[in-house]
Order: structure tokens, then sequence, then C-alpha cells
């Protein structure tokens, strides 16, 4: 069984952190774009998910997070996706969010390629 | 400049051009979305919009494409294309300058432009909202064959629930769900997504999709609940319920396969078993009867199955005798080869010892009933020929009677004495008889699976073609020819009939 939604962030070499466990559907892409939307007024264009805790999203739920790539990619920042279980990375593809977001292994692979993006 | 992606963008984007047509003058841009009453100030150009919208409207509630001039300036609202409005207020920079013919034209003019530029905003709108549509079928058809692929890879039937339950919920946007496994009225098992959760709270047809099949006398349900949307809970689809049966389906077939499997490897184990047990008695039933001086002795198992429950053999003992066996187990298979197995060795055991025959079958009586099922007995022939005389201490424990063909052309029956083995716990008094065996003279042993073959309309060998007239009326000069003649007759009789039954005989001649 499944743990109800729930996320953490952090700021590492000013790049957010997002991590995410359970079910991103309406009330987890709700929170993942609310924590997004309080860094990104702050100035903060690169952002990492951590979806390693999610192993099921649905199209509402993916549909804050090409909500939060759009923004992104007007104001010239950029998104990561980490940690991603198979089903979920197979999902985005179909989605087409990797066309605009990026996807790595892992948070310490996003972070080194965020930072050394000019 | 990145594309203008909603209302707002518009609007800025907008008031920076008009700001360049109408120099000096304050500029407002105004919203109010189809099913509010409300208006939004989307670029407050401190031209007072709000209140000259309100002049501007009077009591109406919407307007088509108008303008007016208003105390504070000029006005104009534009029903979009989607019922929304937009409107644009001018307030000029003094109170003595006024706005001309021409800026009136101007003004209108640009609400055909803003008009067309929302109309396009949508247009993209709609192209993405369906391009994320066809996205999304795309990706249930995918799930749907993945999901497919997947249970009928998992172990767990657990697990293969809870993956058709969570995909189902992905797939058609529930918020949650549940599977229930039912016996009867109980339930047995409860699996939740995306955690536990009491179904009591959700009201309404609409917010609630189900699905069962049932499966080895358990009925199981899957029944996802309200489905989002940006806006809220909105009712299922169609398609929905058809994504959530489909994966029903998917569960129902795996654990059908998975059951034909399971079957299928019990069936190979089975299988291995019995020709672990066929070898062993294979063992057992003699290849090669050995050679008796002036005697011809030859003999044949046919089991019905891989391993049967028939017996018989010929055997040496130390004083220059020979034990003439032939035995029969209630039953076939396994159990019955157990029993034959058994029987061939407490009596190969026995024969050593040179007990009495009577006291031999007592003793085999007992050691049988122990060994066996109370459904399990064996019937039995057992002699000891004493080749130079012709001498046969015989003991017939429940068995067919055993034939001899006299010189004189008679056939004798030697009929049954005694219990069959192992059927009673008791100290039952076996008798044995004594016969001699003239020279020429033939002895026929054999299994009720020659008198009981069974032909395509279900007769009896036996009863058709009576054993002894075909013992009286076949006199080959080899034994084995005997036995081939027999089983030829049996073959004929039985055609395409499958074998019902282990076919067992012995015969001995006496040379002349």
């Amino acid at each position: 069984m499944d743990q109800p939604f729930a996320l953490t962030s952090d700021l590492k070499d000013n790049c957010l952190v997002i991590a995410t466990s359970g079910y991103v559907n309406n009330v987890g892409g709700e929170a993942i774009a609310k924590e997004f939307t309080r860094h990104f007024e702050k100035g903060t264009k690169k952002i990492v998910i951590n979806l390693a805790k999610s192993k099921v999203v649905n199209s509402i739920g993916m549909s804050f997070l090409i909500e939060i790539i759009e923004q992104l990619e007007d104001a010239g920042g950029k998104l990561v996706f980490t940690d991603l279980d198979p089903a979920v990375e197979k999902m985005l593809a179909i989605m087409g969010l990797f066309k605009y977001a990026g996807k790595e292994p892992t948070v310490e692979d996003a972070l080194r390629v965020l930072t050394s993006r000019k | 400049m990145s594309a203008v992606t909603n209302h707002v963008d518009l609007a800025k984007s907008s008031s920076r051009l008009l700001a360049k047509l109408f120099k000096n003058s304050k500029i407002d841009f105004l919203y109010r979305s189809q099913n509010s009453s409300d208006w939004q100030l989307l670029v407050d150009g401190r031209a007072r919009g709000l209140e000259q919208i309100r002049d501007f409207l009077g009591d109406r509630n919407q307007s088509s494409f108008s303008l007016k001039k208003t105390p504070i300036g000029l006005c104009s609202a534009s029903l979009m294309a989607d019922d929304s409005l937009f409107a644009i207020a001018l307030k000029s920079p003094s109170s003595r300058a006024k706005f001309s013919e021409t800026d009136k034209v101007l003004l209108r003019l640009f609400m055909n432009l803003l008009d067309t530029a929302y109309q396009q905003l949508l247009h993209r709108r709609n192209e993405k909202a369906l391009i994320f549509s066809l996205n999304h079928r795309v990706l249930q058809l995918n799930s749907l064959i993945d999901t497919g692929i997947e249970v009928s890879k998992l172990d767990q039937s657990a697990s293969l629930q809870q993956l058709a339950l969570e995909r189902a919920a992905s797939l058609t946007n529930a918020s949650k769900g549940i599977v229930r496994i039912r016996e009867g009225d109980k339930v047995v098992e409860e699996s939740f997504f995306p955690d536990r959760f009491s179904t009591q709270a959700i009201n309404g047809e609409q917010q609630t999709i189900a699905t069962s099949f049932k499966f080895a006398n358990r009925a199981f349900t899957f029944e996802l609940f309200e489905k989002e949307s940006r806006r809220g809970v909105i009712p299922f689809e169609d398609t929905d319920q058809m994504l959530l049966d489909a994966l029903a389906r998917q569960v129902h077939a795996s654990l059908e396969n998975r059951f034909l499997l399971e079957k299928e490897l019990e069936n190979q184990r089975f299988e291995q078993d019995m020709a672990v047990a066929a070898a062993i008695q294979k063992k057992i039933i003699p290849i090669k009867l050995p050679d008796i001086a002036g005697y011809d002795v030859a003999g044949i198992n046919i089991p019905s199955k891989s391993v049967g429950g028939d017996y018989y053999d010929c055997i040496p003992l130390g004083d220059g005798s020979f034990a003439l066996v032939i035995a029969d187990v209630a039953g076939k298979g396994v159990p019955a080869a157990l029993l034959v197995s058994s029987l061939h060795a407490y009596l190969s055991a026995y024969l050593e010892g040179a007990i009495p025959l009577s006291q031999l079958a007592q003793r085999l009586n007992k050691v049988i009933w122990r060994a066996s099922t109370d459904d399990k007995f064996i019937t039995a022939f057992i002699g000891i020929l004493k080749p130079g005389n012709g001498e046969l201490e015989m003991l017939n424990a429940g068995h067919n009677p055993t034939y001899l063909l006299r010189r004189d052309g008679s056939v004798q029956e030697l009929g049954a004495v005694g219990l069959p083995l192992g059927m009673l716990d008791m100290d039952f008094p076996y008798q044995s008889e004594r016969i001699t065996i003239e020279k020429g003279e033939r002895l026929f042993l054999y299994t009720d699976g020659i008198t009981e073959a069974v032909n395509e309309r279900e007769e009896f060998y036996d009863v058709e073609r009576p054993l002894r007239d075909f013992f009286l009326g076949h006199q080959p000069a080899q034994s084995g020819a005997f036995i081939r003649e027999l089983i030829t007759d049996i073959k004929k009789f039985t055609g395409s009939a499958p074998q019902s039954d282990d076919i067992t005989a012995l015969y001995l001649r006496r040379l002349p």
C-alpha cells in the first residue's frame, strides 16, 4: 500500500530540490506547484523533483508538472526529474515532458547538470 | 518573446502596445470570465477602469462589441469566443483633453485585434489540451498493455491486484481505489490505494465505478472513487469504466493462467513420480523367468497406467523348488504400485525363511494390512513347485481360479480358499493344498484384467469369450506362444477401447 502524499524541499546550490512520496495526483501536483511557486517568485529557476517514493502519477498531477516546466521555460529555467520508477518514467515520456525537462538517475547527477548550466 | 499562454499575459502585452497608440493616456485592462459576475483588473493604469465599466455596462450583464464615452474617459468591451469579456478603459491625461473620433476608431480596431489575439490564445490552449488528451489516450493504451505483461509476470497474487488497482486509479484519474476479495459474504482480503480509507464518506453513484469477476469461489471487486480534475471531482467517463474492466480482466486472466500453470506443473511432478514408480516396478516384475528343468514357463504384465497393481513372478528357492506367484492389488496407480513393492519385499523375505505356506500367507496378511489403507488389499495365488515330481503346494488368497489342464483334456479350477491379503486384521487360517502337475499338463494363472477386459460395447471378455475355453482351445508347444496368442485375442476383442485394468498372466507347461 502507498503512503499519503508528502513532500520535502531543500535549496542546494541555488537549486530547489523537491522530494515527493505518494500518489502525484491533484493533491500532490498542487502541493508541488505551490512549493515551486514559493521559490520561483523569489527567483529560483533551477528545480529538481525527486520522485523516488512516488510510483504512481496521474494526468492531473502531470498537468501541474507541465505548468511548472512552462513557467521555467518562459523564465529561462530548467526542471530535472530524478530517481524515476520505470513506469513513471515511461508515463512522463509519453506525455512529452522530457521534451522540455531533463531526467537524471540521482539528485546529485541533476544538481551537477543544473549547476554546470550558465 | 515567449508565447502568450493566458489572458493575463495577453492583457499585459496588449497594454504595452496600446500605450504606444494612446500616449500619455491612462489605460486599464479588465476581464470577466464566463461564469463570473466580477471583473478582474488585469492591468491597472489608473484609468478608473472598474468605475468606467460599471458606467459603460449599466444594468447589462454582458455586451457585444461596443464602445462608449464615459464621464471618466473612453471604454470598450468585447464578448470573446469563450463568452468571457475583455474591457479596456482609457483616461485622458487631463480633464481638458478629449478623446477624438479617430481615437474611438483606433480603440475599436484595437479591440478587434485583441479579439483575434484572444482567439489564437484559445486555439493554442485547445490545441495543447487536445495534444495532452491524445497523449493521455496513448498513455492509457500503453499502460494497459504494460500492465497485462506485468500482471502475468508477478508471483504474488496480492501485488498483482495492487498493481492493477494503482494503474486503474492512475489512468482514470481516480483519487482512490479498493480491491475486495469475498468468499460468500465474508471479505477475506482488501487492498487500498493510495492508502486505507473509509468508503462511507463517499457519496454519489457518479463518484464511483466498479467491476468484478469470480475466480476459485472468490468474488474479486475493483472499485474506484472520485475522478479528479483541476476543477474538482467530476463524473467518471465510459472509457474509465472500460479501462477498469480491461485491467480487471487482465488480473482474472493472469489468475487463471497461473492456476493452469500450477496444475500443469503438478501434473508434471506427478508424471515424474509415476516414472520413478514405474522404474521401480520394472525391477520388481521379472524381465526373464528362470529356466525350470522339465518345464516351460512364460508370463506377461501389461499395466493399464504407467504403474500397475498386478504382480507375478517365478522365484527359485534354495531347495530347488520354485515359487509361482500372481497377485492383484485392489486399485491402480501409485498406491497400488507401492503395495506391490511391499508384497514383493515381504514375500521374498518370507520365502527365504522356508516357512509353511499357510504361515507365510498369515504373515503377509498382517504386514499388508499394516501397510495399506482400509480399501486396499491383495488377491494372490502362491504356489511352491517341486519340479522333480511336479508337486505343487498352493494357496489362493481371494484370487481368480487358477486353471490346470489335465492330460485327459479336463480343466481343473483351483479356486480361493482364503481371504485376500490385508483385507482383515485377524489371524485368518489360510490352508494350502497340494496337487501334482503331471507331464504334459499346463497351469494357467491370470488376473481379472483379462477376464474383465472390455470392448467398445462395454462387453466383458470372459463373458463373450470364456477364458476357460481359450485355455482349452489353445495348446501351443511353447508357453510363450500361449501368452502371445492370448494377448492377441484380448486386443482383437477390446479393439480401440482403452485398457481398463492391468493384464497379467503366468503359464507353466510340464514338458511331456
